[in-house]
């Protein structure tokens, strides 16, 4: 291996001695990405992401005035595969960047390798909690916030709320799963916090299809709010139920169900005044993003959806450093990139980010709500395309 | 808990309860008629709610109009079913065989599902889905009231079809004694492929309630076969009355205990109950001599 790298250094003399010495040679970008196997989904959506932002990078004139070339490796969603496509990228192909893959369990065996070789690690998916805790120095999360984080915006307002107007008690019923837990309880807790009272906190299993009782109990606590660490079908049955016990809260917020398109319908249209938190919209007026929406839907005829978002804003990202640090290649100048990130907020497609020392993202989602039976952005204040309504409406 | 929840959950408890009683009904009428486990009578029980959700959301039939085709269509494919599957079985291992045979149907119903319809979950969405009405200021859902009435209507049917009519005094008798009932004049065999039938009937009534006010996906049924195993066993197998009775006490304490146990564990009281009739009374609380004999 140590031979074969050095032959390549030697033979090829692309990257790295050139690069400072601002030759024509292209950028080139390492990156392995699940194309089939059971993450090829999102992997796919994450490479048209990368591509895109390649392609608009490119006919923008470049990075560094230098032309940028995807390397995309397949690793299969297989973690070994994952491994051994980072190692021969860095170490064997010479690549000046690396961007992450997808998913968690990708995301965390490459950064390790990415670290060894101390190069800089922005990665467009992995919002798990196990990932920033793992003692990596080179990764960042090119994404507004973990899962815990998503109900910030919201949570700040309900306790930026005068005392005698804001809600009292919360009602909380999650999926037994991590990621609708995180949404769910990241609210609950800061919620609590700040002095209002939990009154049901209810965990269901996720074959469960009969939610009355847990309906039942929520509207006997009469919580002025209710919260659903929800997927989709649980959220629909679950709002279903309360409507049938004529629960009529101040607010509701639901994870992930309320941003499919299916969502509406399937709750017979009482959806108004519903909360949801979102990562990405193609309608958030960030300027970055009007840009990216525009000229991604010129390539694919339609909008970007989060997964496309999220590798986007990858290549934003390392493309911020690049440019403040002025070098892209292997070797010291990944310290620079690394440690230009640690201190700066860096403008992207789902907004202005920063990072903690773990590579954290310190933001938080978007907050949507259902104002006259459309789905629009409510919080965070910039980005609002209607006010909030509160007390909520019945439904 | 207050006054107002419990009311809440005993109201929720006897709708989920009579929903249980008629799909239990028929489980236990394969079993007193045949002695057949009957695993696949909650895939028929998913496809009869698949049928209707199939007729209301793309062809804009109301869900209740697809009982004139499903319960003669199961009726009929319960008969079938008998005698040429079931009937062919070697009468010593009738039981553990059936258990086989019928898992094998439930899983090839299940791809079926999963094959036309897809995998995600289904729901039947009415413009009362969500209309209640109030009693004591406890909620009634209009639809679980509908899925209720259907349920006690058709159990009513069922038990005036056994008590009052020749086909039932015929089908009660071979459940009591099969050979006393030949013995008499009765033909035992084509009484039990009407049997069957009937049991099947009952799914889809059962299916089409369940409809109404649930979520509906292909591998639903294993979550309902369990618990209805459970009551037609503490009921008593093969007895009807002891069935509905059964399914009552514990749909309503299923849905007591969800209060203060939580989602999770209150289903687990199908399995506590099945334990302890198991070890205080292995013939069931309500059934007779049947299940001593196996």
């Amino acid at each position: 291996m140590l031979t074969l790298s050095a032959c390549a250094d030697g033979g090829g003399g692309s990257g790295g001695g050139d690069g400072d010495g601002g030759s024509d040679d292209p950028i080139v970008i390492g990156i392995s990405l699940p194309l089939t196997g059971d993450f090829s989904e999102p992997g796919k959506g994450v490479q048209r992401g990368y591509e895109a932002w390649a392609q608009i990078i490119n006919d923008d004139g470049g990075l560094l005035g230098r032309q940028v070339e995807l390397k995309i490796l397949d690793d299969q969603s297989n973690a070994d595969r994952v491994v051994a496509d980072y190692e021969v990228l860095i170490a064997q192909d010479e690549v000046d960047l690396v961007f992450g893959p997808f998913s968690t369990r990708l995301v965390v065996p490459s950064a390790r390798v990415a670290q060894e070789y101390g190069m800089l690690f922005v990665e467009p998916a992995g919002a798990a909690a196990e990932v920033f805790e793992q003692g990596f120095d080179n990764l960042f999360y090119a994404a507004p916030a973990i899962a815990q984080d998503h109900y910030n915006y919201l949570a700040d307002e309900i306790l930026a709320m005068p005392e005698g107007e804001r809600p009292t008690t919360v009602a909380v019923a999650s999926m037994d799963d991590p990621f609708a837990q995180g949404t769910a309880y990241g609210l609950r807790d800061k919620l609590e916090e700040g002095g209002l009272e939990i009154v049901v906190d209810e965990v269901y299993p996720p074959n469960t299809t009969d939610f009355s009782p847990i309906a039942a109990k929520i509207a006997d606590s009469g919580a002025d709010m209710v919260i659903g660490g929800t997927q989709y079908q649980d959220a629909v049955n679950l709002i279903v139920a309360l409507q049938q016990l004529n629960y009529q809260p101040q607010l509701a917020a639901f994870s992930t169900a309320p941003t499919n398109p299916e969502f509406s319908e399937a709750i017979g249209s009482k959806t108004e005044g519903i909360l949801s938190p979102t990562g990405y919209t193609p309608d958030a007026t960030w300027p970055s993003n009007v840009d990216f929406v525009e000229k991604y839907t010129e390539i694919h005829g339609n909008p970007p959806g989060e997964d496309e978002a999220n590798a986007y804003t990858t290549g934003q990202v390392v493309a911020a450093a690049v440019e403040a640090v002025g070098c892209a290649e292997q070797g010291d100048c990944q310290q620079q990139l690394i440690d230009w990130l640690r201190d700066n907020e860096v403008e992207t497609v789902v907004g202005p980010l920063t990072w903690d020392e773990t590579g954290k993202p310190q933001g938080a989602h978007l907050i949507q709500q259902y104002v006259d039976g459309a789905i629009e952005i409510v919080l965070p204040g910039e980005t609002a395309e209607a006010e909030l309504i509160f007390p909520k409406p019945a439904w | 808990m207050t006054g107002s929840l419990l009311l809440q959950s005993l109201i929720l408890g006897v709708l989920l309860g009579g929903l249980y009683a008629l799909l239990a009904a028929g489980l236990t009428l394969y079993f007193g008629v045949m002695r057949v486990v009957m695993i696949a009578h909650a895939a028929f029980l998913v496809l009869a709610a698949y049928l209707a959700w199939f007729a209301n959301s793309r062809l804009g039939i109301d869900p209740l109009l697809t009982l004139v085709v499903t319960v003669p269509l199961f009726f009929g494919i319960g008969v079938l079913m008998q005698r040429l599957l079931i009937k062919r079985l070697r009468p010593a291992t009738l039981t553990m065989m059936s258990v086989l045979l019928t898992f094998a149907i439930a899983l090839f119903i299940e791809g079926l599902v999963g094959f036309v319809w897809g995998g995600t979950q289904r729901r039947i969405q009415l413009s009362y889905s969500s209309a209640s009405i109030e009693i004591f200021g406890a909620r009634i859902a209009v639809v679980k009231l509908i899925a209720f009435g259907l349920a006690a209507l058709s159990l009513l049917a069922l038990y005036l079809l056994m008590k009052h009519t020749r086909f039932g005094q015929a089908l009660r008798a071979t459940i009591q004694h099969p050979e006393a009932a030949q013995l008499v004049g009765i033909k035992t065999e084509g009484v039990a492929g009407l049997g069957f039938g009937l049991g099947l009937a009952t799914a889809a009534l059962g299916g089409t309630a369940l409809s109404l006010d649930a979520t509906i996906y292909p591998s639903l049924h294993w979550h309902w076969i369990g618990p209805l195993m459970a009551i037609i066993v503490v009921g008593g197998l093969g007895s009807i009355p002891g069935a509905a009775i059964a399914a009552l006490v514990l749909g309503v304490g299923q849905s007591l205990l969800q209060v203060p146990l939580g989602t999770t564990w209150a289903q687990t009281i199908f399995y506590v109950a099945l334990f302890v009739t198991l070890m205080v009374r292995p013939q069931g609380f309500f059934g007779g001599r049947l299940a001593q004999r196996f």
